[in-house]
């Protein structure tokens, strides 16, 4: 790890809550993912995970409590500015600019993060494996889906973030294509020094990469730890599998 | 492989300034100064002054269009500029020609940047409804500030403009005038928008992602804004200079839907679509002798004709003619130097 990585900022949730009006999407949630450290996100759908990764990336405010990245409060800033303080974000479905070759979307990368081409450079063996750089002047718009997903990745990587939020990152690749998303986390953490929160639904990918995982149901944070420990909680089986307190009530009744 | 992406990186990441689409429209501007030296034929004069006025105005439409922004403000800034033109000239005699661009301009532009705090929020059609709103509250506001604007009858007697002391007074200098601001504003709107056309395009294109890649999408947009209503300032400048009068009919509301058909019909991807639209248009509507009740209904027509069978305009399609006659297929989107690549496809 880099000696840049070393000094950025670890990101801190502290007692988060978001509602719309009524609607109390996650209450009283708090974690830390360290500098350069990897908290995988899981959950059901509905859980709040992709709302939290808009806030956090201050697309959304919060209701209460803070988030910050190293000593700053970042909640409340905008999207830009949290960008430029380091933290990126990537998108659930693919984000590029349409209509642009490859080559295109990551130079517009490089300048509104106002980095320089030698970024390209370090990319390189990242591009040349997701098969990038054989489409390097083809319109990014008319790639397969797997090759868009990996270049809005390369991408947020391209502006060197400290810390990385991945919104379901294998989420529309085929299996094949998932070993992917390990090269990208290992040579963001590697090279560019990156923490990352990783929000998945892709157990597999959360068992292999992540140290630590937190669970969030129902809008609060049910359980942190190892995947494997944490996975085999019953009460975290049950927010995937459905809640067994109904099923209960309805055998009662 | 390390050595073959560096290879393939442009050595700067600006391609050239001016597109080849921009140097063809800011030729035929030029060109324009030879007809007041050239024509008497007040015909010419008159209509050349016309076509010139509405690219100028449509030229508001264009900025805005960079950023996936349909406007319908222009003529309220026309008409800031206009009456700011004759207020400045009638009630204070300042008829020098560049304060009074410079007041034209700049005026539009200062009133632009706190109804863009409050708007450029906005997009798609609440965009476009706020706009056309913006023009109906400016129009009451000219009826009704009667002091200041004259009211329904306008501001008459506009003293004529000077350069250089020489008053600018018949038809050929009004219409040298006219050729000035239209090629002022030509050039502001060539060297902005190509200036930040990364920036520009990645708004149009995906403003989420721009956003989060670290672009601060709001200052592109309240710069645009700002400019936008600058231009069109001096397209009301020109037309009160022509009129020699200020009048709220000139900056009529539905007047949006002829600058939006200019820049629309024209292609919205370059200025010289703008121009060629309004050189069309402008042209058809005075040879078909259309009358002002239906040209708004026949352009909206046109409009969704247009963006139905041609959306890239009169110029997107013969580009794209010629592109096929050179054997080229722009597969790319028109211009991908726009986010900052290195190809030259042409608009």
């Amino acid at each position: 790890m880099t000696t840049h990585s070393l000094s950025a900022g670890a990101l801190h949730a502290d007692r988060i809550a978001k509602s719309f009006g009524g609607l109390k999407v996650f209450h009283d949630v708090s974690f830390t993912v360290p500098a350069g450290g990897l908290l995988g996100v899981i959950g059901p759908n509905g859980a709040g995970k992709t709302t939290m990764i808009n806030i956090f990336s201050g697309r959304l405010g919060l209701t209460s409590g803070q988030v910050m990245l190293g000593g700053t409060r970042i909640d409340g800033r905008s999207t830009f500015e949290i960008a430029m303080m380091g933290l990126v974000r990537s998108f659930q479905h693919t984000a590029i600019f349409n209509g642009h070759s490859v080559e295109t979307n990551l130079l517009s990368a490089l300048r509104f993060s106002r980095r320089d081409r030698s970024v390209l450079e370090r990319l390189s063996p990242l591009l040349d494996q997701f098969g990038l750089i054989d489409n390097w002047q083809r319109n990014a718009e008319v790639m397969p889906y797997g090759l868009q997903k990996m270049l809005g990745l390369t991408m947020a990587l391209a502006t060197q973030p400290n810390m990385l939020l991945l919104d379901e990152p294998a989420a529309g690749l085929e299996k094949s294509e998932r070993a992917n998303i390990d090269t990208y986390v290992k040579f963001a953490r590697e090279e560019f020094g990156c923490g990352i929160l990783l929000v998945e639904h892709d157990m597999e990918i959360i068992k292999r990469l992540c140290p630590s995982v937190i669970v969030l149901d129902g809008g609060r944070l049910i359980a942190e730890g190892p995947p494997t420990d944490v996975l085999s909680q019953p009460h975290v089986i049950n927010a995937y599998l459905g809640g067994s307190d109904e099923e209960d009530s309805d055998v009662t009744h | 492989m390390n050595n073959r992406v560096p290879k393939s990186v442009p050595a700067e990441i600006r391609a050239s300034l001016f597109s080849g689409h921009d140097w063809i429209a800011l030729a035929i501007v030029s060109l324009t100064f030879v007809i007041p030296f050239t024509s008497t034929n007040p015909q010419v004069l008159s209509q050349t002054n016309l076509i010139l006025i509405a690219a100028t105005a449509a030229l508001g439409v264009y900025i805005m269009q960079r950023l996936d922004l349909m406007s319908f403000a222009v003529p309220s800034f026309m008409a800031i500029g206009g009456y700011t033109v004759a207020l400045l000239s009638m009630k204070l005699q300042l008829t020098d020609v560049f304060v009074l661009a410079a007041a034209a301009f700049l005026m539009p532009a200062l009133c632009a940047i706190p109804l863009g705090a409050l708007i450029l929020r906005l997009k798609g059609v609440y965009f476009v409804l706020v706009t056309f709103v913006l023009t109906e509250i400016v129009q009451l506001l000219l009826f009704e500030a009667g002091p200041i604007t004259g009211g329904s009858n306008g501001l008459v007697g506009m003293p004529a403009v000077k350069i250089f002391g020489m008053e600018l007074w018949d038809n050929p200098h009004v219409l040298l005038t006219t050729c000035g601001l239209a090629f002022f504003s030509f050039i502001i709107t060539s060297v902005f928008t190509r200036w930040f056309r990364s920036e520009f395009a990645a708004i149009e294109t995906n403003d989420v992602l721009a956003e989060s890649l670290g672009l601060a999408a709001w200052k592109y947009k309240a710069m645009a804004f700002s400019v936008a209503a600058g231009v069109s300032g001096l397209a009301g400048f020109a037309l009160v200079n022509m009129l020699l009068t200020a009048h709220p009919s000139s900056f009529a509301p539905m007047s949006s839907v002829n600058y939006i058909t200019y820049t629309i019909v024209g292609g919205k991807a370059s200025i010289l679509g703008t121009l060629i639209g309004a050189l069309l248009l402008v042209s058809a509507t005075d040879y078909f002798a259309l009358s002002g009740e239906m040209s708004p209904g026949l352009f909206g027509l046109l409009i969704i004709v247009v963006t139905m069978v041609a959306r890239g305009g009169v110029v997107g399609v013969v580009s794209g003619l010629l592109y096929r006659l050179a054997g080229q297929s722009p597969s790319l989107k028109n211009g991908d130097h726009d986010l900052g690549g290195n190809g030259e496809k042409g608009q």
